[in-house]
């Protein structure tokens, strides 16, 4: 429950510095952010469901979620 | 609680969306898509299909952003 209220304010605080954010490198931090918050949002389900193949799904994004932001790091930098 | 929660990454969806279309700059309006692609595929996961989540996530988020940036980069060069 109480992890299911710090995933509420997670988001809504996430996409309003999304919103708001007046440099790129704000939006992209935010971003981020929003891709851990997506990744316990997973994991919580899992655990709320009982049903651990969800756990999976989490794994797969965890693994690959680096990549976006590592592509938009290296284009910031001196493009891709 | 659960629908709370779907609802909560539906508006997320919603607001990512617009933003991706309202933006100015390109960076942050491709990163801005490929939220909503990740907001979609937690949204996937919580409705009860985490093959389709997995794969929302691996190409959507994570592989079409990365085929954004590569295509302004190639066509920046292009106009200059």
């Amino acid at each position: 429950m109480a992890a299911a209220v710090l995933i509420f304010f997670g988001i809504g605080f996430g996409v309003l510095r999304l919103a708001l954010g007046p440099t790129v490198i704000d939006r992209i931090a935010a971003v981020d952010a929003l891709t851990i918050v997506s990744i316990s949002t997973m994991a919580l389900y899992a655990l709320v469901a009982e049903r651990f193949i969800y756990l999976d799904a989490a794994l797969v994004y965890g693994v690959l979620s680096f990549l976006a932001v590592l592509a938009v790091a290296r284009y910031l930098e001196r493009g891709l | 609680m659960l629908e709370l929660l779907v609802y909560l990454l539906c508006g997320g969806i919603l607001a990512s969306g617009l933003l991706a279309v309202r933006l100015k700059s390109l960076l942050a309006a491709s990163v801005s898509a490929g939220l909503a692609s990740l907001f979609a595929a937690v949204c996937y996961l919580l409705l009860g299909a985490p093959d389709v989540a997995m794969t929302e996530a691996s190409i959507g988020s994570g592989l079409s952003t990365i085929i954004f940036l590569y295509a302004i980069h190639k066509t920046r060069n292009a106009r200059e």
